[in-house]
């Protein structure tokens, strides 16, 4: 059975379920039994209080908590209110999850979630609304998953629960009331592959998270000139399904590299890099890059919209891309 | 809980180990047989032989960086320490961590470099040990200089507030890497900062491992009991400098002296010969067995080979 339900209904499933199947998970964070974005409301009233913990105001501990508790047996999901204070654990994610278990040769695993709501909303101000996720290719060991829709989400949090080493999980705030379908019967993503959002021939536009949406508003844009581009959803950011890129690639011989996040150090400048070592025959033009500046996220929503990148601003790069320019 | 003189002779012998390692160590950096600078603590074995050796094996510590007397009171062997310190295939973790050593099928943890790391990570493993029901305690051993952090405080609330079987345990040896912790804190009784959490704390000699050892027990007792965290303080004196490659000479000479006179190997020995549980011949055995543990070792880590270079690809994923 194929329902309709929100991004965040998809995403409180598959806690449910995962924490149903498995005794060991537990939900870690500020407000998690209330849920500030409703993903982990109700949780509590099934679980119980010490499944569910509500911690004190302190990221760093709290984050550091979900590590020992991963080492010594247990899979915790730990919840950061915004994304952008992961910077405020910044120590314990880069420096702690993601290495004791190549430190230990293997002795020791990391099994945890870390689920960061991001993004920009319109009025949350700069430290409520950054895309930080390429922050956390850089540090060794580390998975990032960015979801683009409510099916997705589901399956991919599900696999991130099971897998044996630290997930970031970012959710884009703007999604989070999106509805898309979803099976009632379980099913999971595995992380590490992309989808092909769209179909094309043109242009290969590899597209994260929300952008996913502003690239289809674009191509519906080109669409009337005649231009059919094709959209990757890559869906985790690391590790990174180079295939599903290379193979659209070598169709289209053109990439354009969509992200909410800043430009300079982004996602798609390791993509770009990756696609100019690997892939440089098959580009028949400069790779492009639409994505914010390296700018603090200012409040005003006028100022916010324009420094994030919208169908507009995707559909004029690809146009440019392809003549060439 | 009063300590028997079979198991302080036991504490006795780890604590030769540890100085006798140091001390020979020390030697092997100078020469550059190691590559590693060494952080020693001269004068403070009782602290870190006597928290650990109050643990079982199945439960958690996290160390320190001058760390042998807790690891080596865990249950480290010489052989295992120095493998990990000349980087060899031989180790433990196949040559990846050095200083930052772990055993975790005896419950010892990670060991961050970036200190106070680990004050999160301890009341995680100790809400595990609660939460699966297995009874273990986890302890905590930390400066008194990495107190200062901010995870401090906000693991001393969430212990205190899930009641987690976990033991802070600072090793007071008044000098923060170069200076006097007075030079940096206000705040020199460290356990004093347990009180606005509700939580119970103790001072403690730090320098008489009997004493050591007997208020960890009880600490331990309660953990596993489920009466939730104590922080206890032990006072000592590091007359080592901060690492291999300092000189040192922020210390006055005649506090060195004074501590000199309270070093905690000596009160052991004095307290075993004293009840006649340790004479100079089987002290003298011990010597000799601890320093032929320690040569050996030494032939072991430099007659192993070092890993393959291609093994430093491998194994960053579970």
């Amino acid at each position: 059975m194929i329902r309709e339900i929100s991004f965040i209904k998809a995403v409180r499933e598959a806690f449910q379920e995962e924490m149903r199947r498995d005794q060991n998970v537990i939900v870690i964070g500020e407000d998690v039994r209330a849920g500030i974005f409703a993903t982990t409301s109700g949780l509590v009233n099934e679980f119980g209080k010490k499944r569910v913990l509500n911690t004190p105001i302190c990221e760093s501990t709290f984050i550091g908590v979900g590590v020992g508790a991963a080492m010594a047996n247990l899979r915790p999901i730990v919840q950061i209110m915004f994304s952008d204070f992961l910077y405020m654990a910044m120590e314990m994610v880069a420096n702690q999850a993601g290495q004791w278990h190549y430190l230990s040769d293997g002795k020791l695993k990391v099994p945890m979630v870390i689920e960061a709501p991001s993004g920009a909303r319109g009025g949350a101000g700069y430290g409520h609304s950054q895309s930080i996720e390429a922050s956390f290719m850089y540090p060794p060991g580390l998975k990032v998953v960015v979801p683009s829709n409510p099916y997705d989400a589901k399956g991919l949090f599900k696999s991130a629960v099971r897998d044996d080493n630290p997930v970031l999980f970012f959710e884009h705030r703007h999604l989070l009331t999106m509805k898309g379908k979803v099976p009632e019967e379980e099913y999971l993503i595995p992380l590490g592959k992309a989808k092909v959002y769209r179909e094309g021939s043109d242009c290969t536009v590899v597209a994260v998270g929300r952008m996913v949406h502003e690239a289809n508003d674009a191509a519906y844009i080109l669409s009337k000139d005649g231009i059919n581009i094709e959209i990757i959803d890559p869906r985790t950011l690391v590790p990174l399904d180079e295939e599903t890129i290379f193979q659209s690639l070598k169709k289209t011989c053109h990439l354009v590299i969509v992200e909410e996040g800043r430009k300079r150090s982004g996602f798609g400048a390791e993509l770009g890099a990756l696609a100019a070592e690997k892939w440089f025959e098959y580009l028949d033009a400069p790779i492009k890059r639409v994505a914010a500046p390296s700018l603090p996220i200012p409040y005003s929503p006028k100022l916010e919209k324009a420094i994030i990148p919208d169908s507009h601003s995707i559909a004029e790069a690809i146009r440019k891309t392809l003549i060439g320019e | 809980m009063t300590i028997s003189n079979e198991i302080l002779i036991t504490l006795f012998r780890k604590m030769v180990m540890v100085r006798h390692l140091e001390k020979r160590l020390e030697g092997l950096i100078f020469e550059a047989r190691v590559p590693c600078s060494g952080h020693f603590g001269l004068g403070q074995e009782a602290v870190g032989v006597g928290v650990a050796s109050a643990l079982a094996a199945s439960d958690y510590i996290f160390g320190t960086h001058r760390g042998f007397a807790e690891y080596i009171g865990k249950g480290l062997t010489a052989k295992e320490i120095l493998c990990e310190y000349y980087g060899k295939a031989t180790s433990l973790s196949r040559g990846r961590l050095g200083q930052h050593l772990l055993k975790i099928e005896i419950g010892i943890m990670p060991l961050p470099s970036s200190l106070g790391s680990e004050f999160g990570m301890a009341v995680g493993t100790a809400l595990s040990s609660a939460l699966l029901g297995t009874k273990q305690v986890t302890l905590n051993l930390f400066g008194e200089g990495t107190a200062s952090q901010p995870d401090f405080y906000a693991s001393l609330e969430m212990a205190a507030l899930w009641k987690v079987p976990l033991i802070f345990a600072c090793n007071n040896n008044q000098y923060v890497e170069l200076d006097s912790h007075s030079n940096i804190s206000t705040s020199l009784d460290v356990a004093l900062r347990a009180q606005p959490f509700g939580i119970p704390f103790e001072i403690v000699d730090g320098n008489d491992i009997s004493l050591v050892w007997e208020a960890t027990s009880r600490a331990v007792e309660k953990a596993r009991n489920g009466e939730g965290p104590t922080l206890l303080e032990f006072k000592t004196y590091r007359r080592s400098t901060h690492y291999t490659g300092d000189p040192g000479g922020y210390q006055d000479s005649k506090e060195i002296a004074e501590w000199s006179k309270k070093d905690p190997i000596d009160r052991c020995r004095a307290k075993l010969y004293k009840q006649g549980a340790l004479n100079e011949e089987q002290e003298k055995k011990i010597i000799e067995e601890v320093d032929s543990e320690i040569e050996e070792a030494i032939q072991f880590a430099e007659d192993s080979p070092y890993p393959a270079s291609d093994t430093a690809f491998t194994g960053l994923y579970a």
